[in-house]
């Protein structure tokens, strides 16, 4: 396994699956899926090329150098204390020989990371935990039965800094069981050392504190930065879904119809050629069938939906939380900025919620009849909006400064359920 | 830019709870270490550090201000609590020594996560930091006992403020980087939908395509091998020039032209759908007019109705003949596909079941056409197609 980057998930993501005839759409599975990760979620074709193309300056590796530069102030404390405590050892040899081990394998690591495009493959993140492993078991000789003097270990309580500086290049769960075994070891040798003085027990809490506490803080900062980006991206790749005409060919649709061209060139290539032989076997009839309908339905149907369909349907957060009813499209006759506004509000909504049973249903129309002559330039229909697990008391501001740009808004909030409508006025198409 | 900093604070905040309840909680197995601290002491220390533990949640909630100030103010005291309980006034012990420096380095340091933001945050840090300090030298009166606690707590402050500030630094950067990556994907958007634009409307292509997936879904029973091999290589090659880029459209039956026409004939086109059935072993006999122009999204509909009503004569009607009778008038293109097979009972049979609602009727109405059907058991069926011109 190669070492995580910003859109490690979303790239695990992707299933380079062969066509599948008979298939769904990918964005209308897994609706009723856990928000979220979903293993199933696959971004359109372009989508993924797009990303891939971008992501190395994502942050990772600059977030990497602030942790393994803030990791330095942790093991400067460390080397302090045994700077310290130095004089009182009997002998220092052990832990001195573990101190140098372990900056040479902070530095290589560093350094080889680095080299490798950030990224750390699994025989180097061996050899790191190997050496740090071997600092552990040196200092713990070094330091063992010798708390009553004022002796605890230093340099294997700084391992745990050497795995916060991998945190951006190697997978969390990686670096949580290995700082987890850190402080096993750290306080099984605490545990198991002779002592006078039950006291000296404390600073050695604090000792294996230090070692374990950074790593796993790293990991998290490392997770919630990279969660926030990768929502952050979602949002930004379904923004695109607002300058589109009323309705359009999402991108699932288009990629669909060009493997569905593919496959039938294929098929019907394989007859030309002789590969298949004539009549065609019963396997390759249905085939053949299967990919006529599916032909049929895309040019004839022509798939095409509202903008807002396509941004809920090609995003990873809002596809399985986002239920929408609009059936004579009106989605798509609103202007750009009710259109942005309106999908914030979708995203503030799902995205600020904690709970991760937290929905949203939309129901758009019907119109509704005008009267007087300027209303006749207008067209007029309402937007129900309902939410459950978002009580309102954790809707963000910002969200109701959205909902007014689409326009005026009740709201009542039942049973800890959200209840929007708002009235949305737009100018007749007929009329421009 | 607003939404960035509230991702940011967001960040930060729920950082700096993580992190301080990871620093109490290294102070509260300290604290519990046996014989360390009086039991009087231990009594008032622990709602001290249930007050600290609340602002450091509240903390990661909202990042409001007043909850650094509890945090500090309960942390502060749980310190000097410590300090000047001691029994011993001249030497603390060491578990005194470790709870003093947890809650200070551990503990109270989270506080730096939310304050490296701004200028007037980066002030309260410095005050905060001043204030943490001057609590471990007042309880620890000063003494060498200070020394091991203030170092933890000058370390673990600066590497805290440190990964704040960078973390506040990043959000930024990668926002950026966010949004160059939207403008890219806007592009490939307005590519994926021209490709599928351009796709859709290579429709006269499709159309002979679905004819050619059609028969060989009956496993090309009933045509002869040759031709039907030969149908399926031109059908191919189109499929690859499309793929490849070009728009071909089927003029006639082997040679093709890559030119989109606006306005085509009818004459023409309608002689490569009678070679393709012919080639299927339905002879098409044509009467009347030839030579109608039509706007070229028209006449695809038109051709793709008028091929998808031969297929059924074909399929269904038990018959080898088919007669097409085109007929214009000033504002309408008629067609009337007349069979002397099987015929149906219209009533029994449900126009969808034919596939003559989806393929048919919904292509013309696409166009502003119309399409009719008489039929009866045993007289044959006749289906009128109508476009405008």
């Amino acid at each position: 396994m190669s070492g995580p980057s910003i859109l490690d998930a979303l790239r695990g993501d992707v299933r380079r699956e062969a066509p599948v005839v008979g298939s769904a759409q990918p964005g209308d599975q897994d609706r009723q899926g856990r928000r979220g990760r979903r293993p199933s979620f696959r971004r359109p074709e372009r989508t993924e090329q797009t990303t891939r193309a971008n992501q190395n300056g994502l942050g990772g590796r600059h977030l990497g150098i602030g942790l393994s530069l803030s990791g330095g102030f942790i093991t400067l404390f460390l080397f302090g204390q045994f700077a310290v405590q130095l004089v009182e050892y009997p002998d220092p040899a052990p832990s001195v020989v573990a101190w140098a081990v372990l900056l040479a394998t902070t530095v290589l690591a560093l350094i080889t990371a680095q080299r490798l495009s950030a990224r750390m493959p699994d025989w180097l993140f061996a050899t790191a935990l190997a050496a740090g492993a071997g600092v552990v078991v040196l200092d713990l000789i070094g330091s063992w039965g010798e708390a009553s003097s004022g002796i605890y270990p230093t340099a294997a309580a700084a391992v745990g800094t050497l795995l916060i500086s991998l945190a951006t290049v190697r997978r969390g769960r990686d670096l949580i069981a290995a700082a987890l075994a850190l402080g096993l070891l750290l306080f099984l040798g605490a545990l198991t050392e002779e002592r006078d003085d039950p006291l000296t027990f404390a600073p050695d809490l604090l000792t294996i504190s230090l070692a374990v506490l950074p790593p796993l803080l790293g990991v998290a900062a490392v997770r919630g930065f990279r969660r926030m980006a990768q929502r952050e991206l979602d949002l930004v790749l379904v923004q695109s879904t607002i300058s589109q005409p009323q309705f359009a060919v999402g991108m699932f649709a288009s990629e669909k119809l060009a493997r569905i061209d593919l496959d039938a060139e294929t098929l019907l290539d394989d007859v030309a050629k002789g590969r298949t032989a004539l009549p065609l076997s019963a396997e390759k009839s249905t085939t053949a069938a299967a990919l006529a309908t599916q032909l049929r339905l895309h040019l004839i149907r022509g798939r095409r939906e509202t903008w807002l369909h396509h941004a809920i349907t090609e995003s990873e957060f809002l596809g399985p939380s986002v239920d929408l009813h609009d059936p004579s499209g009106l989605a798509g006759m609103l202007d750009p900025d009710q259109r942005d506004a309106l999908l914030r509000t979708i995203w503030l909504l799902i995205s600020d919620a904690t709970r991760a049973e937290a929905s949203v249903s939309l129901s758009l129309g019907p119109i509704r009849p005008t009267h007087g002559v300027t209303a006749r330039q207008k067209l007029r229909f309402p937007i129900q909006l309902t939410t459950t697990g978002v009580p309102r008391r954790r809707v963000d501001p910002e969200t109701w400064q959205a909902i007014r740009v689409v326009g005026p808004h009740v709201d009542s909030s039942r049973d800890g359920s959200l209840h929007v409508e708002i009235e949305c006025s737009i100018d007749n198409p007929a009329d421009a | 830019m607003q939404r960035i900093y509230k991702e940011r604070d967001r960040l930060l905040r729920r950082a700096a709870r993580l992190c301080g309840l990871a620093g109490s909680a290294a102070a509260l197995l300290a604290m519990l270490v046996p014989g360390g601290l009086t039991v009087s002491t231990l009594a008032l220390c622990l709602p001290l550090l249930l007050l600290l533990v609340a602002g450091q949640y509240l903390l990661g909630r909202s990042g409001r201000m007043r909850w650094v100030a509890l945090i500090l103010m309960s942390g502060m005291a749980v310190i000097l609590l410590v300090g000047w309980s001691s029994p011993s006034p001249t030497e603390l012990n060491l578990v005194e020594r470790a709870v003093i420096g947890g809650i200070a380095a551990g503990a109270l340091s989270c506080v730096a996560l939310v304050l490296v933001v701004s200028a007037a945050r980066l002030l309260g840090l410095f005050t905060a930091f001043g204030a943490t300090v001057a609590s471990v030298l007042a309880a620890t009166r000063a003494s060498d006992d200070a020394t091991v606690p203030l170092l933890l707590t000058l370390c673990v402050w600066l590497a805290i403020a440190l990964v704040g500030w960078w973390l506040a630094e990043s959000v930024p950067r990668v926002m950026q980087r966010i949004a160059f990556i939207g403008r890219a994907h806007l592009a490939e958007r307005y590519a994926s939908e021209l490709e599928a634009q351009r796709r859709q409307d290579a429709r006269l292509l499709h159309d002979t395509v679905l004819a050619t997936l059609t028969l060989l879904a009956h496993s090309g029973v009933g045509v002869s091998p040759a031709a039907l091999r030969q149908q399926a290589g031109d059908d191919a090659r189109l499929l690859r020039q499309l793929r490849l880029g070009g728009l071909p459209a089927p003029r006639r039956s082997g040679v093709y032209t890559l030119e989109p026409a606006t306005e085509s004939t009818l004459g023409s086109t309608l002689e490569s759908v009678k070679q393709r059935f012919g080639r299927m072993g339905l002879d098409v006999d044509w009467h009347g007019s030839g030579q109608v122009l039509l706007p070229s999204e028209v006449l695809d509909s038109f051709l793709l109705a008028l091929g998808e009503c031969l297929e059924n004569v074909r399929r269904h009607a038990g018959v080898a003949r088919a007669d097409v009778t085109i007929t214009d008038d000033d504002t309408t293109v008629r067609a009337m596909v007349t069979d002397a097979g099987v015929g149906f009972d219209l009533s029994g049979v449900s126009a969808e079941r034919l596939g003559f609602a989806e393929s048919v009727v919904a292509r013309l109405r696409d166009v502003g056409g119309n399409a009719r059907l008489f039929s009866s058991p045993g007289s044959g069926t006749t289906v009128v197609l109508e476009v405008p011109k």
